[in-house]
């Protein structure tokens, strides 16, 4: 059908148009939102600021300080890659990925079903939370200023590169976190889903070569990059556009997109098999 | 065909078992009790193109787990339906466009946002032609009068407004199949009977196919001429409003105002009194015997005032749903002994 | 007042309170058991972090090495474990805004007697189901901590400890109380939120910022009453605080946490006389 193909793009557009309307109706929150995500990331930034800061401070004058090989500039790139993967999260899937078991508690999410379209679709994006966008644009800035401080300036293919990679760390991450949306469809509650996801993509914020030197560091690195590949979210990003391309992780950046690939198709049997429970456990 | 039927419907589901008391609670951490409910027990329904059923019952019968059987919200446990020659479980895009569900304790409208914007996303979801989806809110907004509402956020409407709003979503896509689960729930009087005109006059000038569940006597009386009765699950009655007292009840209420002082002090011969404050009296007596008490009564004593009525429907179902759990529980009992 | 067990004392009507707390607490299972097993999870990181970040910067910062770092967040998760209020303030003010309050203006109970047993319960329940989880994890890392302190430095650890609890209590009740004024406080919560998780030293221990900024910056830091949620009672143990400034700091927390009984119980008040006088 021709109008099918524009049918969720549209829908897409309407959904995320009512939700600035709304967000717009409570102005003063969403400034509020919006500047308290800031300061958050300004606290983390804060944070790592200082640490380089300490680094700097003991070791010799004129000496290059670096976490687990990753220069100060370096490091701004991958904590802005994280701050553009969270918000991008946080606007558009985190919202409705927590009303998800709202819905299923309230019965909202029968009407869901009885539209006409994909209810994947339809409880993925449903709102959208614009406040969060804010520290995108704080990303940009950041890197902005870190990308000429670096050590190697990034090549036309790394910025090219770079959104594609983004793209595919919000993918994976959209994947992990509908899957645990819909399992709360069994355990009926959301705040362990909330800790859950936090803490598992705890574990992505960091550059994947501090995980090493023994075999727990090794057996993390591995596990988190081959079998629940969130270290893939930031790390393949950051690292295209803020450090030289090698051969070595040439591998690494094929393997991103064969990871994504897969996450999206898992979660999709996820969400179809929570949804199924539903339909024959609810009253 | 009969535009829903549904055959052998049966619809279990296990719930949590809370035990009483702390040390209950810990042992709930590790394992836990569940208990089979059986919503729906096996319930037989033909539908024909055009009716306006209501489905009766108390609380927990069975009447909303049905609805959500036949739009395919959840899945029967065991049985078949088809509405339109579809299998609502199956939730196909052709059948879920051609119905609507409409629940009068859920909302379905964006709480933040005005009714407009709700409707509008429901163009696109149900991909309805621009025109005929300015002709159809147009008209739907004329009849229920709520134009100017609008554009109003829908958390600043009122809850009679609200439900205006939300059949006017369910409807958009002109349904011809249509499931109503208590739409008048907690409105006043006036937004009662508002509501009621609107399905009334939607119905018959449509021919949609309606199912409504309600607790309200008057919204039945005054949209559907057929009455499903459900109890435990089960299909208890159906039948027309009126033919509900004449199949359960056996009796009539006679009224009776004496004349000063006339009144007999042993009105329990007649049959069983259930309001006496002289000179007036409220008695329950058996159809077959009413003539015969009547004539007795007006010839034995001075009657200023004598009335023979039917017992109010309220009585004679809340009656019926009593000895409908006593049967079941019966009927329960000699099953596990057999 | 009577004793007798038919009669309902002071004691039992409490004690009926608490046990329903932790029946209430139970019933969700499933977020118990993974939610405490979860937030261990970031200590992980943490030790990989500070071993690439010790690798660079060399033995010691600011007195710490990289094991009193590792040591130092194994401690603050257990300050925290006693100090932090989930749901306490937002509770309240969602009371207050729900009208829910009124019961407590109604029946004979006092509404910080009430959510202090409540929290008991609830901490109670935690440990119990915490302790496992806590013990296994402190003796697995059992390498990073220094040798045991000595007795005085327990007594001051436990005793700081303690008092983070009531501290804890009172500060955020005094928080749900400003809903009393302020019909919306999720923001000002937030907020309150990220103070907390800055001041409290739960991102760094707080010598590695007193070093770096500015002296009326580090004597606010040295005063300010969230430091005993998390950073004060880890620093005592790893015996970083001695002598005189380890007394005058739990003289200082003492007096913090009368001045938060004092301001919540006066906001309590102040609170439904307004809510009385408007009438609900």
């Amino acid at each position: 059908m021709k109008d099918s193909v524009w049918l969720y793009p549209k829908l897409l557009w309407t959904f995320a148009r009512n939700s600035l309307i709304r967000d717009m109706t409570f102005r003063s929150n969403f400034l509020i939102e919006a500047f308290s995500s800031l300061v958050w990331m300004v606290m983390n930034l804060g944070f790592y600021l200082l640490v380089f800061l300490k680094i700097e401070e003991s070791q010799a004058a004129g000496a290059t300080a670096d976490i687990a090989g990753w220069e100060k500039p370096e490091f701004l790139v991958f904590i802005a890659t994280t701050m553009i993967v969270n918000s991008v999260m946080q606007a558009f899937f985190m919202p409705n990925a927590q009303e998800l078991s709202e819905l299923v508690r309230t019965g909202g999410l029968d009407f869901a079903l009885l539209k006409p379209i994909d209810t994947q679709f339809l409880v993925s994006l449903r709102k959208s939370s614009w406040s969060s966008l804010s520290n995108f644009f704080v990303a940009l800035l950041l890197i902005a200023y870190a990308v000429p401080h670096l050590p190697a300036p990034p090549s036309l293919a790394s910025w090219l590169l770079y959104p594609l990679y983004l793209l595919c760390g919000v993918l994976i991450m959209y994947s992990i976190m509908i899957s645990l949306a819909a399992t709360s469809i069994w355990l009926g509650r959301n705040q362990t889903l909330y800790d859950f996801w936090f803490y598992i993509t705890n574990f992505s914020r960091y550059p994947m070569e501090i995980y090493q030197g023994n075999v727990l560091g090794d057996g993390l690195r591995l596990g988190f990059t081959y079998v629940l590949p969130i270290l893939v979210v930031i790390n393949v990003p950051a690292r295209v556009l803020a450090k030289p391309f090698t051969p070595e992780y040439a591998g690494l950046a094929i393997f991103a997109l064969v990871a994504t690939a897969l996450a999206l198709v898992g979660s999709r049997w996820v969400f179809q098999k929570a949804l199924a429970s539903y339909r024959s456990a609810s009253s | 065909m009969a535009i829903i039927q549904i055959r052998g419907l049966r619809k279990s589901y296990r719930v949590y078992q809370k035990q009483e008391g702390l040390l209950a609670s810990f042992r709930g951490l590790f394992h836990r009790e569940y208990r089979e409910v059986e919503a729906v027990r096996g319930i037989d329904l033909d539908v024909e193109q055009g009716e306006f059923v209501a489905f009766l019952g108390p609380n927990g019968a069975g009447k909303t787990t049905t609805l959500k059987l036949l739009s395919g919200v959840i899945s029967p446990t065991a049985g078949e339906a088809t509405v339109m020659g579809f299998t609502p479980w199956q939730r196909a895009n052709e059948y879920r466009r051609r119905f609507a569900l409409v629940m009068g304790q859920k909302n379905q409208l964006w709480w933040d946002l005005p009714a407009a914007e709700s409707f509008r996303l429901h163009q696109q979801i149900y991909r309805l032609p621009p025109d005929e989806y300015d002709r159809t809110t147009a008209e739907l907004t004329d009849l229920l009068s709520v134009g100017k509402l609008l554009n109003q956020p829908v958390r600043e409407l009122s809850l009679g407004e609200r439900m205006k709003m939300e059949l006017i979503a369910a409807l958009l896509h002109r349904p011809e199949v249509l499931f109503l689960d208590e739409p008048t729930i907690g409105l006043d009087v006036v937004a009662q009977h508002k509501i009621q005109q609107f399905l009334k006059h939607y119905q018959e000038t449509r021919g949609t196919t309606v199912l409504l569940t309600s607790h309200y006597m008057k919204d039945i009386a005054a949209l559907c001429r057929r009455v499903v009765i459900i109890a435990n699950g089960r299909l208890m009655y159906d039948g027309s409003l009126a033919g509900i007292v004449d199949r359960f009840s056996g009796h009539k209420v006679l009224t009776l105002q004496f004349a000063d002082d006339a009144m007999p002090t042993d009105l329990a011969r007649f049959g069983e009194p259930l309001d006496v404050q002289p000179p007036k009296a409220r008695i329950k007596v058996e159809r077959e015997r009413i003539a015969d008490v009547l004539s007795s009564v007006l010839s034995g004593y001075q009657v200023a005032d004598v009335s023979v009525e039917d017992p109010p429907l309220e009585e004679v179902i809340a009656e019926m749903f009593a000895t409908a759990e006593d049967v079941s529980d019966s009927q329960e009992l000699a099953a596990v002994s057999t | 007042m009577s004793s007798t067990t038919t009669n309902p004392t002071g004691f039992s009507s409490a004690w009926i309170i608490f046990r329903t707390c932790v029946e209430e607490r139970l019933v969700y299972r499933g977020d118990f058991a993974l939610g405490t097993l979860m937030r261990f999870l970031p200590i992980i990181t943490q030790i990989f972090l500070w071993t690439a970040v010790y690798t660079a910067a060399g033995g010691s910062i600011n007195g710490y090495t990289r094991n009193d770092v590792i040591a130092y967040y194994l401690l603050t998760m257990l300050g925290r474990a006693f100090s932090s209020m989930p749901g306490l303030a937002s509770g309240i003010a969602g009371q207050i805004r729900s009208g829910e309050i009124k019961k407590f203006l109604i029946q004979p109970i006092d509404l910080l007697h009430y959510l202090l047993l409540a929290r008991v319960a609830h901490k109670l329940v935690y440990y119990a189901v915490a302790a496992g989880p806590f013990a296994l994890v402190f003796w697995l890392c059992g390498d990073y901590f220094p040798p045991w302190p000595d007795g005085p430095t327990w007594v001051a650890f436990l005793l700081s400890l303690l008092m983070g609890f009531v501290l804890g209590f009172f500060l955020e009740a005094t928080l749900g109380m400003i809903g009393f004024w302020f019909l919306e406080v999720s923001s000002l919560l937030f907020f309150y939120m990220l103070a907390n998780f800055f001041f409290s030293g739960h991102m760094f221990p707080l010598e590695f910022l007193t070093n770096s900024v500015p002296p009326w910056f580090a004597s606010l830091l040295w005063f300010q009453p969230l430091q005993f949620l998390a950073y004060f009672p880890s620093a005592v143990y790893l015996g970083k605080i001695t002598g005189p400034e380890l007394w005058q700091g739990l003289a200082l927390q003492a007096a913090w946490v009368v001045f938060f009984y004092t301001t919540a119980r006066v906001a309590m008040h102040r609170g439904y006389n307004r809510y009385s006088g408007f009438g609900g």
